[in-house]
Order: C-alpha cells, then structure tokens, then sequence
C-alpha cells in the first residue's frame, strides 16, 4: 500500500509537472486570426505570451483608410472587461509594431492615441486581465505608405527643442468618479527610421493622485505620432481633485505638471 | 493614336494569354483590363453656350476613374473657354473629344484651372501648356503637392491614371478680369477650400463658376480647408451679381442654394470640432458624432466627415486645450 501510494503520488507529480511544461511550452493553441495576418503567429508569440481569445469586447476604432498616415487615430475601448491588468497596441506591419502599453492601475481600461503607418496593416490590441488570459482584437487599417521613414514635421523648425514638452490638456469629470484626461505634449517622436535622425521619443507617461497614487501607466514607442496626443480615463473616486502627469523621453527628459480634476460632473 | 490599348484589342484571348505568361506580362494587363476603362462624358448645356459636364457626387473609385468633378467649356465668339480638366489625362483626352464634338472647329482659347486638387487639373496635360492659367499660388500648390497628389491618385483610381503626369499652367493669373475670344471674364481670387482658390465669372451669361467653394448636395470636402475664410469667399460669391452657379461637385443653382448649404455644412463642422475637442474626446469618438438630418442627404457625407475630422482635429485641439504650466 505505502508503494502504491507513493507511486500514485508521483504519477500526481508528474502529472502536475507535465502539465505546466506543457503550459510552458504553449499548450494554448492560437485561434485564427480575424485580420489574416501574416504576422499574427509572430506577433501572439512575442506579446501575449499564454492563453490568447478573440473577444469582440475589446472595441478597436480607427478608419479604413489613413488620410493621414503620420496621425492615425485609434481608440480602444475594453471598459466591457473587467480585471484588466494591461493593454498592448500593434501595428503588425509597421517596422516597429509596438505602438504603447497601458497599465490602467486605477483607470477605465480605455486609451485614445494616434500612430504613424508605415503601410496598409492590422491594428491589433491585446487586453490582458488578472487571470493571464489575453483578450485581443482588432482592425485593418488602409494606407499609403512612408509613415515612420519620414522625419517629423518638427524638424522643418530650427528651434523645435524650445517648446519640447510644452504641454496642451483638458480634464473633465465624467461622472462622480471617473475623470477623462486629454492631453497632447510637443515631442517629435524620432522613429530612427528617418535618414540621420536618431530615435528620439517620449517614452514613458504616468498619472498620479495627488498623493502619488499610480493611476495610469503608458509606455509609449516610436509608432506614436508625433506631438503624442493622449486620452485616459483615470478614477477619481476618492475624492481626487488634482491629477499629477509625469513624462519622460528617451534621453532622460523629465516633465512633470499638475492638473486640476473639475468638482463638478460635466457629460 | 497607336497605342498598346488599342493593339490589345485586336487580339483573341490565347494571345493575350500567352502574352501575360511573357515577359511583357507586366506591361499588359493594365493594358488588357484598360480595354474596359473609358469616361462616359457627357455635356449639359446649363446656359446659353455653357455646357457643364458633370461628375458623379462619390468619391475616388476604380469604378468611377476620379470622374467625380465638375467641368465646363464655354463657346466664346472665337473659340471655347474651359473651366478646370478632370482627374486625369485620360479624362482630358475625352473632355478634349467632347469639346470638339459639340462645339466642331472651335479652338480652345483658355483653360482656367480653379485650385490645384487632383480632380481639377490633372488632365492639364492634353491642353496646350501656355493656355493654361491660374493664380500664382494655383500653381505653387500645384508645384508643391501636384506629384503627391498624382501618386495617391494611382492609389486611388488605378489604371486610369496611365500616362498622367503634374502639369502645372503656365499663365499666372493677376487681372481682375481678362477678354478670351470676343467674351470677358470676371476673376476672383478667393481662398477658404484651399488657399487659393480662382472663380470665374461669365460676364455675358452671368453664370458663376464657383469651384470647390462651392458643393451642392455632395458633402464639401476639407484637407486643405480654413474654414472662417471660406465662409468670407461664400459671402463675396453670393454677393455677385449672377443668373447661375456651376458648383465643383453637384449640379448647377440658380438661386444659391449651394452657397447656404456650403455654409451651413461648414458651420455646423466648426461646431462639432469645437464642441468634441473642448470636451477631450478623442478623434474616433469625434467621427461617431450623430450628422444632423438636413445633412444625411448630402452623398459621402459619412465618409467626408470622417476625412474632416482628420483634417481639423489637430487645429481645434490646439485653440481648446488650454497650455499647462509645468512644475
């Protein structure tokens, strides 16, 4: 009996340990991509790493076609979803594909940005939540061509580095607790990409109550177009009435800014 | 003409096959597909020898070739004023069959080109190049944004494009007004849909050509658009003495109704954009805004308002949101 106990519990051992090698190994199959990109497997395997669902509830807004492939806007919207712990941008067919990730610590799962296109590609958006599970979706997007190759509008302009970081925002009280906060800060983006422009960007944004509670995490990347142009939506259930902003670039750049939250409830 | 299109025709389609399987495949099958690709042009006398001819009220297709433009000529006592040339060369080559099919033997003496979208002169190039005028900030525009225009138009409408290129004109336009073939224009240098934009008055008929200044149940649209100034140009317009408005996109208006509905569409934009980047939505959310009833008529309403936004957002953003002040 004791021998047979032991054997089953290490069968039971075993068991467990082909189980999370297996896990390891990707034993969630991938469902097929709605996008029919050549890059999805690609794209799954380097940013959502485990279990991976098409969920609809993840809402990705961009148009059809780019009029402007240096400032295509694109919203994503999983508020549907609850526990989300990250979201993850792409461009599947950009030379850089990561676009930004949102760590929406105490916000509403949304985030409103605007993305250089290098070419026609898949927007894809990976929502993570607590259990690991990656909810992604997505769209097509149409355009041109030459959106990341080409240096930034800033750059017909000698003295650009005199308003870097100058700041433009709006912040609204959407209802007693949730704030919307819209802001567009000068940076040219550099993407690398342009001849004999190095790679020069606002890399990192995080929003904080007053008390220095994180609220909204983004690390941004080069796709992001130029003067990056932000929308979040930060809880301010505890009272908060002052959001702290505080941005960095790529070559240690600091800003940092207060801004005032509305007592009043404007929709 | 002797062209590949036409020796494509005469050919059965196991030549044409064998001809794609060669090395001249590239070569070809525009060629094959171009056997179908032909602007059905057709002129409306809207005035006493005035003939508008009329594009359809969409958007840059396949289909339609760019055909979406409005174009005039008119019979002078010596010859045929035209008024912009279309999406292409190949339109030009058609418009050019047109003028001389109902007006026979009558030379073109002028060719005005209104403001430099691709639709209106991008069949410049059949036209005698120093017959051609426009402002001189006409054919700056054309200089500086003509071949990107003509490169997205390939984009756009495909094969027929062939054999486009930018021709800019090559008469700068100043006079007020200037007599062509025994009839005098007037010229108004007016600016708002693009920053130059010309309108040309027939001063015997007193009909108005008004260009992109004016759109007639077709949504106006806007990527090089200043809103306030258009709506200056739309006052001068309709404070022109005038019996008819040829539009650039919709049909002809005796009364203006076209400048109001211009005006009205523009205003209710200013006021969307206005409204939306205030209250810091972001540009999706702008594009879903509800387009109030009187306006759900206008043909590619949904999709020019979409382009719009794009096309203003940023302007409104920067005038709303207010500068912080950093730490």
């Amino acid at each position: 009996m004791r021998h047979s106990k032991s054997g089953r519990s290490l069968r039971n051992c075993c068991f467990v340990l082909l189980l999370s090698i297996s896990a390891m190994a990707g034993a969630y199959e991938l469902p097929a991509d709605p996008l029919e990109s050549v890059m999805w497997e690609n794209m799954a395997k380097r940013f959502f790493p485990g279990e991976v669902v098409i969920d609809q509830r993840v809402i990705v807004r961009a148009p059809l076609d780019a009029e402007d492939q240096m400032q295509v806007p694109i919203t994503v919207d999983a508020t549907q979803l609850e526990n989300v712990v990250e979201i993850i941008a792409l461009a599947d067919l950009n030379p850089i594909p990561h676009i930004l990730t949102l760590h929406p610590v105490r916000a509403q799962p949304f985030v409103g940005f605007r993305v250089k296109l290098e070419q026609s590609t898949p927007i894809r958006v990976g929502v993570r939540t607590s259990d690991g599970v990656w909810h992604v979706n997505g769209v097509n997007v149409g355009a041109a061509g030459g959106g990341c190759t080409a240096p930034a509008l800033a750059h017909g302009n000698n003295d650009w580095y005199k308003t870097l970081g100058q700041t433009r925002a709006v912040t609204r009280r959407e209802s007693v607790d949730l704030a919307r906060l819209s802001l567009r800060m000068r940076h040219p983006m550099d993407t690398g990409l342009a001849a004999g422009i190095p790679v020069f960007y606002m890399s990192k944004v995080e929003v904080k109550s007053a008390d220095g509670v994180a609220l909204a995490n983004l690390d941004l990347f080069e796709p992001i177009s130029e003067n990056p142009t932000l929308t979040i939506k930060p809880l301010v259930s505890d009272g908060i009435t002052e959001l702290l902003v505080y941005a960095r670039d790529t070559e240690g750049n600091e800003f940092e800014f207060p801004l005032a939250v509305p007592a009043t409830v404007d929709n | 003409m002797t062209s590949p299109v036409n020796a494509v025709n005469t050919y059965n389609r196991r030549q044409v096959l064998a001809l794609l399987a060669g090395s001249a495949a590239c070569a070809c099958c525009g060629a094959v597909h171009a056997n179908k690709l032909a602007y059905d042009l057709a002129a409306t006398e809207i005035a006493r020898g005035t003939w508008a001819v009329h594009g359809r009220t969409e958007y840059f297709t396949l289909e339609n070739g760019g055909n979406i433009v409005n174009v005039a000529f008119v019979e002078v006592p010596d010859g045929v004023v035209v008024i912009d040339t279309g999406p292409s060369r190949r339109y030009g080559e058609a418009l050019l069959a047109l003028i001389e099919k109902t007006v026979p033997g009558k030379p073109v003496l002028r060719v005005y080109n209104t403001h430099h979208h691709p639709d209106h002169f991008l069949g410049n190039q059949v036209f005698e190049n120093s017959l051609i005028a426009a402002p001189q900030k006409v054919i700056d525009n054309i200089n500086a944004e003509g071949d990107g225009f003509t490169d997205n138009m390939y984009r756009l409408v495909g094969d027929w494009m062939r054999g486009t290129r930018t021709t800019s004109p090559g008469k700068a336009l100043e006079a007020q007004s200037e007599e062509i073939g025994g009839r005098r224009f007037s010229l108004y240098y007016l600016s708002g849909h693009t920053s130059a934009d010309l309108v040309i008055r027939d001063d015997e008929t007193g009909v108005v050509f008004s260009g992109d200044l004016a759109f007639y149940n077709r949504a106006p649209t806007t990527p090089h658009a200043d809103i306030d100034v258009w709506q200056e140009s739309l006052s001068v317009i309709a404070s022109l003495d005038k019996e008819l408005i040829l539009p650039g996109h919709g049909l002809q208006d005796k009364v203006g109704d076209s400048l109001v509905q211009t005006g009205d569409y523009l205003d209710w934009l200013q006021q969307a954009m206005t409204e939306a980047a205030s209250r810091g939505l972001t540009m999706n959310e702008a594009m879903s805004l509800p387009i109030p009833p009187r306006f759900t008529t206008l043909d590619v309403v949904d999709t020019e308002y979409q382009r719009s936004v794009v096309h203003l957002y940023l302007a409104f953003e920067d005038d709303l949101m207010p500068l912080i002040e950093m730490k």
